[in-house]
Formats: structure tokens, sequence, C-alpha cells
């Protein structure tokens, strides 16, 4: 049985098929990235696997549970979830962010306890952030406010951690970085890793498995090495693209 | 951690102090003089335990539930502008405890007050809420402003139709806020409502933690939004409702009493909460000791002041939003 | 007789007239806009010669003029209104819009304007202007003789140590101060006026009240059968465990410059005396 699994998923918006009959499954220690054109329907893929959206058709079940059913901090404690352009309102210092996390586990009131304190710290380790832990995220970087999103993602040891572009508006050394932390959490760590991107040669070197989505419908789902080729990107995204090198050293060419 | 237990000691001294102060301090900046005679005692116990006790009991209740529904609701929207009486609050309960008065329901039976300014609180809030609950921080302002006015239409309404001439000048009066001449009746009518709201406020704290990292995110850490939602909403209606049934409409406490304490606290808005609370009564308090000492003839209404201080207030927090927003 | 006719036609021609009336012809409809002017036209002449009178004598006003009052039409203060009815005179109070005195002008009709007295000299010259200005000098006279017999009444009683009284109907209603027609009815019925300390509008909260320390509480009743706010003035526990007498007094006639301001005074009197006499 798959840890994380979808069958028929369908969503509608307007008359418009936003998606249509998705069916997919994914296990611990693997490392989705969905690719697919603006408009696919990434993100409302991700938000229907993390439980945030309900699909009009089909259901997702997290280790053969319906999500519909679970309850909602139970669900927190099993899965993290981070959308596009996260962000804090508030300029709240970078540890304290961090410990948002464990909101799931946390009383209705009281501070963190000794036990917290030691997971944010870990957190912080983990993602390269103790220079800047009480600084006001508002204050952060970029990239620096991205390190301190995932570490709140995953101060609270999710199994699964999906994350809506990731690597958004990174400059390529914190893309790099970013991409390998992702590809330890599942290789390293044995997380279930989902993640849409737009850069296909991070896709091509880190992850274990590709969702290709295109109009709403999965063009491909299988092993990176075997969906990313130039057949398929070019039906994918309408351009000549090719696959070059090997490994660490691969990448795609338009 | 440290800071946040500090800042609580330090407000609720200076509460206690203020407290102190407002139950020696008469109309005209007039001190309790030592009685000299039996009759004297008497008067003074008189003064001490039926107005002055209950005012103060009054001030802070309602102070610290407009602080704390302000931080609530600023935590709620993400946004430092929100205060109850934007959202329509205020101008609902005071039109829900006008039509009891000048229906003459309120003679009747006194829990009507109380309850219809709840009624209208609720209302309010409610339509705020659907109208502009979705829609981004300017779409919920404007929500709120268009709620205010269709309250504040029906008031101006009763108004109009009451049969009594003197009901214009009462209500208009009644509506500027006061805690004069409040009795244990007052505090007895109000206080159960405002207990529940401040409760039901104060449990928002750590789902007010998760938005502000958005809703999604929020969502994500387990917390029921539409829940959340409702707890606000009704905590508001609660304690500004009943609040507002007694004294009439006291503005901006819950827009200042937050930001005075939200740096201090490391702007988390669960945190801000009971800070919120104190504050809130620690202003509406110096602001009751200011309106019984300041030499203004006739007496200058606690709304009044708290306008007065407040809306400078908010104009200079539009005015900091404009400078740092891009 | 005739020494009247010449003091009310030296009266009319000082009397402040933005208009002067036909001095030969009694004017026949004529208006009043002003609730105290109405209860002294309902006295002076008879109830053909009034063309309308205000709304507020239907229900406030001496109780003894009410049916009266009931019966004539009655206006809400409009220019519109008072055109309408084609008076001859209009009588109205001080605070008369200039809209409407503009309008008064370019149709002709005669406007008088009655300064509002506060004390009995007052009430005789008041009563005298307009008695002559509705040609009913004689029975204007009648009226203040009738006055002057009241007045002469409670000065011939005995004298008591003065009530201690204020005009008080809860936080929000200004107390009656010093220059007022409420002040002289007080004081003339053997009343101190609490109030008097201040000069013009003066609140009490109920501190003050206490620490004044009144024995009577004068309510006014205006308006009493609608519900409003000041009517719950006793129910505060501070005035209750206190025990003060309240007097309910018709307030908006305590306002009126009218010679039957004295006959209030003398009930006002007797009233004080029953609580002398209480234990």
């Amino acid at each position: 049985m798959s840890l994380l699994a979808a069958s028929g998923l369908c969503v509608e918006r307007a008359g418009r098929r936003i998606l249509d009959d998705i069916t997919l499954a994914a296990d611990a220690g693997e490392f989705i990235a969905v690719i697919g054109p603006n408009g696919a329907g990434k993100s409302t893929l991700l938000r229907l696997l993390a439980g945030l959206q309900n699909p009009d058709r089909g259901s997702v079940t997290l280790d053969g549970q319906p999500l519909s059913g679970y309850d909602l901090r139970k669900l927190a404690g099993r899965r993290a979830f981070l959308p596009q352009g996260a962000r804090c309102e508030w300029p709240i210092a970078v540890e304290r962010l961090v410990g948002l996390g464990l909101t799931p586990s946390l009383p209705a009131m009281g501070d963190f306890t000794a036990d917290d304190r030691a997971r944010i710290d870990a957190a912080i380790d983990v993602c390269d952030l103790r220079a800047q832990r009480a600084q006001p995220v508002t204050t952060l970087s970029g990239g620096e406010l991205a390190r301190a999103m995932l570490a709140r993602a995953l101060v609270g040891d999710p199994q699964v951690l999906m994350v809506d572009e990731p690597l958004a508006g990174l400059d390529p050394r914190h893309t790099q970085q970013a991409a390998r932390r992702l590809q330890e959490l599942a290789a390293g760590q044995g997380k279930l890793v989902i993640a849409t991107v737009h850069d296909l040669t991070i896709a091509l070197r880190r992850a274990t498995r590709v969702w290709a989505l295109k109009d709403g419908r999965l063009l491909a789902d299988g092993p990176v090495g075997e969906v990313m080729n130039p057949a398929l990107l070019r039906e994918l995204f309408d351009v000549e693209a090719s696959v070059s090198g090997t490994g660490a050293r691969a990448y795609v060419d338009f | 951690m440290k800071r946040h237990t500090r800042l609580v000691l330090v407000l609720s001294l200076l509460l206690l102090l203020l407290a102190a102060l407002s139950l020696v301090t008469g109309r005209g900046g007039q001190w309790l003089a030592l009685p000299s005679d039996e009759a004297e005692a008497r008067l003074l116990r008189l003064i001490l335990w039926e107005l002055r006790l209950p005012r103060l009991v009054l001030a802070l209740l309602v102070g610290a539930a407009l602080g704390l529904s302000g931080a609530v609701l600023q935590g709620l929207t993400r946004n430092p502008l929100a205060e109850p009486g934007l959202l329509g609050v205020s101008s609902g309960a005071a039109l829900g405890a006008v039509i009891a008065i000048y229906t003459g329901l309120g003679f009747a039976w006194s829990l009507s007050i109380p309850l219809l300014g709840l009624a209208g609180a609720f209302g309010a809030t409610a339509l705020t809420l659907a109208l502009g609950g979705g829609g981004g921080v300017l779409v919920l302002i404007l929500a709120g402003a268009a709620v205010s006015a269709l309250m504040l239409a029906g008031t101006a309404l009763v108004l109009n139709l009451a049969p009594n001439p003197y009901a214009a000048y009462e209500i208009t009066q009644w509506m500027m806020g006061s805690l004069t001449d409040r009795s244990w009746h007052e505090v007895l009518l109000a206080a159960p409502f405002v207990a529940a709201g401040v409760v039901l406020l104060l449990s928002t704290g750590r789902a007010l933690d998760a938005l502000g990292l958005g809703e999604l995110q929020a969502a994500s850490l387990g917390v029921d939004l539409a829940r959340l939602r409702r707890r606000v909403l009704l905590g508001t209606a609660l304690a500004v409702g009943a609040a507002t049934a007694v004294t009439g409409a006291i503005g901006f406490i819950g827009l200042l009493a937050p930001h005075l304490v939200r740096a201090r606290v490391g702007h988390e808005p669960g945190r801000v909460l009971w800070p919120a609370a104190l504050c809130g009564a620690l202003l509406l308090l110096a602001s009751d000791l200011a309106t019984r000492v300041l030499p203004v003839q006739p007496e200058l209404k606690l709304g009044v002041l708290t306008a007065l201080v407040g809306a400078p207030f908010f104009l200079w927090l539009v005015w900091r939003m404009k400078r740092v927003a891009p | 007789m005739f020494a009247r006719i010449v003091c009310a036609a030296a009266l009319l021609a000082a009397a402040p007239l933005t208009r002067t009336p036909a001095a030969e012809a009694a004017p026949q409809r004529i208006v009043s806009l002003n609730l105290c002017v109405d209860q002294l036209l309902l006295q002076l002449v008879p109830p053909e010669r009034i063309a309308s009178i205000t709304w507020l004598s239907r229900s406030e006003g001496d109780p003894e003029l009410l049916p009266l009052a009931q019966r004539l039409p009655v206006n809400h203060g409009s220019a519109e209104e008072v055109l309408a009815s084609h008076p001859d005179l209009v009588i109205a109070g001080r605070f008369t819009t200039s809209a409407t005195r503009r309008l008064l002008q370019k149709a002709g009709v005669p406007l008088l304007e009655i300064d509002p007295a506060t004390d009995w000299e007052g009430i005789r010259r008041t009563t005298r202007e307009i008695a002559a200005a509705v040609q009913a000098g004689a029975r204007g006279e009648e009226l203040i003789a009738a006055m002057d017999a009241d007045l002469a009444l409670l000065r011939s009683r005995p004298a008591h140590a003065p009530v201690r009284a204020i005009g008080w109907g809860g936080a929000a209603d200004d107390v009656p101060g010093r220059d007022t027609l409420f002040n002289t009815i007080l004081e003339t019925a053997g009343a101190i006026n609490l109030g008097a300390r201040a000069t013009g509008p003066a609140s009490f909260d109920i501190e003050q009240v206490l620490r004044v320390q009144p024995q009577v509480l004068l309510r006014g009743a205006a308006y009493a059968a609608a519900p409003a706010m000041r009517n719950q003035i006793a129910a505060h526990p501070a005035l209750r465990q206190q025990h003060y007498s309240v007097i309910t007094y018709p307030e908006a006639v305590y306002g009126c410059a009218v010679p039957r301001a004295a006959a209030l005074a003398v009930q006002l009197a007797d009233e004080l005396d029953r609580l002398r006499q209480k234990p």
C-alpha cells in the first residue's frame, strides 16, 4: 500500500476542467518533481494531495485512510505544506516562525517546552539559520526566508513534505542548496517529498520521480530517467528540448 | 518569554495604581476628603460603594473587552488597522440598545438592553465578515464602513421617530460614550456576556499565530478556519456588544491598545492578547480619569476623549503604513 | 379706561414689532409659534380668534387649558403651515428662523417676537406686550392681577427654613441655574435652588447631587408618557438609599413666562409644605 495515493481526482471551475481524472501513488523516500506548463493544475494538485482543498470527484488517501476523514491536527502532524511564495505577515523572530510549525502539537495556551525548543534548534541547524534566529522574518532575504519556511515545515518531523515552487526567485547558489536539501530529506531521511518545479535540470538531477501535468491531465508518471525525454518535453511545453549528460552532470537544454 | 511576563506585570501594576486613583477622584478633580463626622462618612461610603467602585469595575471590563477584541481582529485580518468599531460592531450594538430603550422595552425588562445590544453587534459583525471576509483588508474595511453606515442610518431613524423629543438629545449624548452614574446594575448586566466573550477571544491565540502565515499554511497546521472565524465573531459580539450596550460607543481603544504592546511581545498575535486586554483597561481607565479631572463644563464624554486621542493616532498609522508599503 | 388705552398705545409703539399691525382692527386670525405664547393666548382671547397654536399644546402645558387646546388647529412651526392659515398676526419666541421671518415679511404678515422673561416683573411686561398686540389689554390686566394675588398669598404665609431643592433629571440633563424662571418659581415657593451656584447650563452627575445634599429632587415631567432615559432618574441605588423626596413638576410650563407661573409657585409651595409635615 502506498503512503500517499490519489484516484480519479477531478476539479472543475466555471466549466473548465482544472484537473481531470488524476490517479497516482507515492511512497516514502521518493522525491517527486511535478512539472508542467503554467496553468496545468500543479498547485491545485498539491493542495488536493495536502487535503487543503476538496476534489469535486475522486479521493486522496494517506496510509490508506481518506483525507476527508482525517482529524485536522493529526493530519497536520503527518504532512507539511508550503504554498507558493510562503510568507509571514508579522515581523516575528525566525525562531518563533520555525516554532509555528509545532502548532498541531501545542496546547491551547502556554509557551514552548524544553523539548519543543530542542526541536526548533534542530530545524534551525538543518536549514543553516543559526545566525538569523533572532532576526525579524520580514528583514530576511529571499533565500533566507525560503530556508526559514522550510525549517518551519520540518520542525514537526512530518512524514510527507509538499512544497509548491520552493525554488522560485532564488539565486543559483540558494537554488542548488534548496534542491540538495529536498533530495536529502527524501533519500537520507526517508520522507516523501513532492515539489512543483520549473527548473527541469534540477528535476533531472535531484528528483527520483516525475509527474508531468498538462491541461489538468497526467501526461506521464514514472522514474525521472524515463520520463524526462525530448518527446515528452516537446508535448508538455511545446518547445524543442534535449536531455544530455548523466547523473549529477545531466542537464536539459532548450 | 521573560519580556512577555515583565510587560504583563508592569501593566498590572499600572492598572492597580490607576484603579486606586480612580477611587479617590471625583468630578472636577475633587479628592475624597477624610470624613469629619458620621454623616459624611456615610456619604463617603455610599459614593465609594455605589458610584466609584462599579464605575471602576465597568471601566476595567469594557477596556479589556475593547483592547482584546481589537487585538484579535487585527490578528484575524492580519492588519493593524482593524478594530471592533471599524467592523461595525459598536454601531450595531448601539442600534440594538437604542431600539430597546426607545421602544420602552428596556424599561419593561432591563436585560433586553444588553441582549438587543448583543443582537445588533452580532448582526453587524456577521454582515461585515460575510461581505468582506475573504477579500483582503481594503474590502474588509470598506465592508465595515458600509455596515456602520447602515447601523447609523437605523439609529437616525429611531431618533427621528421616537415619540419623546428629548430622545434625540439623549441618544446623541449616550452614543458619545460614558461611564458616569453607572451602578452595579449595569455591571451585573454586562459582566456575564463580556466574560464569556473574553474567554472565547483568549482561546483564539494559537490559531491567530498560525494564521500569520496565511490561510493555506494555517489550515495545513491544523487550524479550522471556519471555526476560528465563528469564535472571533461570537467573542467580539459578546464582549463588545454587551460593553457598548451599557456604556455607549467608545472607539479607538481597540485600535490603540494592541499597537502599544505589539512590539514589546515580538509581534506574535497570540502573545498580544493578554497585554492588549490589560492595556485597553489601562487606557480606558486613564481616559475616564481624565474626563473627571479636566476642567470642562459640561462634562467631557468618554467616547469623545478617546476619539480625540485615537483619531490622530489612526491618521499617523495610515501615514506610516503608506510610507512603509511599496 | 382712557388711560389704559393710551398706555396700550404707548406700549404698542415701544414694543419690538417688526411690522406695526393695524391699530384699529383687532387681529382675528392669530398664529402662535411658541408653547408659552399658546398658553397665554388661550387665556387672553376667545378661541375663534386663534388660527393655530403649536402641536406641543395638545399634550403639554397647563392641564386646565388642555381641553381647549386640543380643539384648536395646530402647526409644527413651518412657515408654509403658518402662511396657509392666513394669519393677520404671528407671535413667536426669539428663536424664529430668519427664513420664516423673511417669508412673513414678504407676505405682509405682522410678526411679534417675545423675549423670554425670567422673573415676575418680566412676566408683567411680556403679558402686557402680547395683550396689547392682540388688543385684549383688559383681560391681560385681569391675569396679572390674579398673579399678584397669588404672590401676595405666598408672601403672607409663615416663613420656614427654605427647602434645599435641585432640578435634576439625570446626568444628561441640564440643571436649571440662576437666571431662569425655574429659579424664580422655586425661590418664591420657599426653596433654595442648589443648581443656582453656576451660571449657564451645568450638568450634575449623581456624585455631585449627593454632595450638595438636597432634600428634594425636582423631576421634569415633559413627555413623561413616551419612554426616555431621563424617566429612570430615581432608579440608581445611590439615590434610592438616600430616600430623597421627588417632586414631579410640569417642566414645559416652568419655562413659560406667563401669569399662571405664580399659580405653579403656589402649587409647589403647597407640596413643599406637605413634605415638611411628613416625619
